[in-house]
């Protein structure tokens, strides 16, 4: 291991970066609590809290106008849930500028995909998803968000918490 | 494709609906009432023997459509009709919007379930040249609404066709099962083609798929429905398409109740990991049931079984086990084509 690698490592030592993905279920607010009980008190972790809302197709909806109206409220909903996940950070020793928030609303096949293209966008060194538990039947039938990534992630280490 | 006409009202008078029927079916059919209608809101209103005109072409309607379901036999759909088409006297299946949001179950999951006209006539547009599906185009009646304009298919359900083939399953296996296999990766590479384009079927279930005599091709129809997914975008389209290969293997549903009262030997060799998973009742794996099943392609069947640790995401996926399934069944069958 030559200097160079070193400083590369002190580098990212100070920058430790995790992405966060979360959503509205209690699992996503377990993860926040669990973050700030672990890494409230390290002031060099930075956190981005990230959510990803699927643009629901048009065939949900018997108007444009339904639709707009659900995009709408979702995104308020879900933008009063991510203050409320931010105030636990604060709450447990984050600093206000050490947070971000991502609240991004996009048409996609799988919401594990498009972590892990925000991932690869921030180059974040940990992505940290929940855990719904669903049952084998359901994953099944919907898939998984946390076993896509889980066996998708590149360059950068997966934390799951149940 | 549509033919819009929002700008004017499309109609007709009565004398020129009856002359035209008395044209294309013969006089003697001119029914002595009838109305003529251009807004399908309300698709109750639509009678037997009324003509709905639909971009300025008349549609002379018939009776309902019917489909089995959920154990009801026949159970009438009101808001898609038989019709004759006036302008060349070809029989049409007419779609009336009918917007519903439901939850469906399968193997004890809840999924909800819309269906839409709008979803429909795209992958109408979509598949217009495509030989193994429904064909047609939708219109805008006078009050907006989708109306699709089915061609009707002359065939039977091909589930129907397939328990006929055989005197038995080792007959129907070794002898015909073959060209059902390649029928089956036709039907899967047509799915294939709608989920490249961002689109499910939304509904596969064996009953969708219909054997189109004169073009001697099957066509899946009905694809109005979409469905809420999760991370897996077609995993509800790919447990369709699990069902209807495990049921053309065994040659129709295997039930785990008629083994235990006519097979006891071989109902004591299963184990509850054989079990299909949506379908609890029924055996995935067919090997147990019929051992000359090739490891293969009772490899695939097992991934829809309640031991499944792995489940196909796409349909490229079991597209590639089904080519090696393939190339087992012709060695099995001793024909090379």
């Amino acid at each position: 291991m030559n200097e160079q690698t070193f400083s590369d490592l002190a580098r990212r030592d100070t920058e430790r970066h995790l992405l966060v993905a979360v959503d509205e279920s209690d699992n996503s607010r377990r993860v926040v609590m669990y973050l700030a009980d672990f890494f409230g008190d390290d002031k060099n972790v930075y956190i981005t809290l990230l959510s990803i809302i699927p643009e629901p197709s048009e065939d949900y909806f018997a108007s444009e106008s339904e639709q707009a109206k659900w995009l709408k409220d979702k995104k308020k909903s879900m933008e009063k849930i991510m203050k409320g996940y931010r105030q636990i950070l604060t709450g447990a020793g984050f600093k206000e500028e050490k947070i971000e928030t991502r609240l991004s609303i996009r048409s996609c096949t799988s919401i594990g995909d498009a972590i892990l293209e925000e991932q690869d966008k921030l180059k974040c060194c940990i992505v940290v998803v929940g855990r719904r538990g669903i049952s084998h039947d359901e994953e099944f039938v919907f898939g998984s968000t946390s076993s896509k990534i889980l066996h998708h992630a590149r360059n950068c280490a997966v934390m799951v918490v149940e | 494709m549509a033919s819009n006409s929002e700008q004017k009202i499309p109609t007709m008078s009565r004398q020129a609906a009856e002359a035209l029927i008395a044209e294309k079916m013969g006089p003697d059919r001119v029914p002595r009432k009838f109305k003529i209608i251009t807004d399908t809101s309300d698709f109750f209103r639509v009678d037997y023997n009324d003509v709905v005109i639909l971009g300025d072409n008349p549609y002379w309607v018939k009776r309902y459509e019917k489909e089995g379901r959920f154990g009801l036999d026949d159970e009438p759909k009101y808001w898609v009709r038989r019709a004759i088409d006036l302008s060349d006297g070809s029989t049409k299946i007419l779609k009336l919007v009918f917007h519903e949001e439901f939850e469906t179950k399968i193997g004890g999951i809840s999924i909800r379930c819309f269906r839409s006209p709008k979803k429909e006539a795209r992958i109408l547009d979509l598949v217009a040249e495509h030989p193994n599906f429904m064909h047609g185009h939708w219109v805008l009646d006078s009050a907006g609404n989708n109306v699709r304009i089915l061609e009707f298919i002359p065939g039977p359900r091909y589930d129907q066709l397939i328990i006929d083939y055989g005197t038995d399953h080792q007959d129907y296996f070794f002898n015909y099962f073959k060209e059902v296999l390649d029928q089956y990766i036709e039907l899967v590479t047509a799915i294939k083609f709608l989920h490249d384009h961002g689109e499910k079927h939304g509904d596969i279930r064996r009953d969708h798929i219909i054997h189109d005599r004169e073009c001697k091709v099957n066509r899946w129809i009905d694809f109005d429905y979409n469905y809420m997914h999760g991370e897996s975008m077609f995993g509800f389209d790919l447990q369709g398409l699990g069902n209807i290969l495990i049921f053309l293997t065994g040659r129709g549903d295997v039930l785990v109740p008629e083994l235990y009262q006519q097979q006891r030997e071989v109902f004591d060799r299963l184990w509850g990991e054989d079990l299909n998973i949506s379908y609890k009742n029924r055996v995935a794996n067919l090997q147990k049931i019929f051992p000359y099943i090739p490891k293969s392609l009772n490899r695939i069947l097992l991934h829809f079984s309640i031991g499944a640790k792995i489940f196909y995401e796409t349909t490229d996926q079991m597209l590639f086990d089904l080519a090696k399934a393939r190339a087992d069944v012709i060695k099995l069958s001793g024909r090379t084509s």
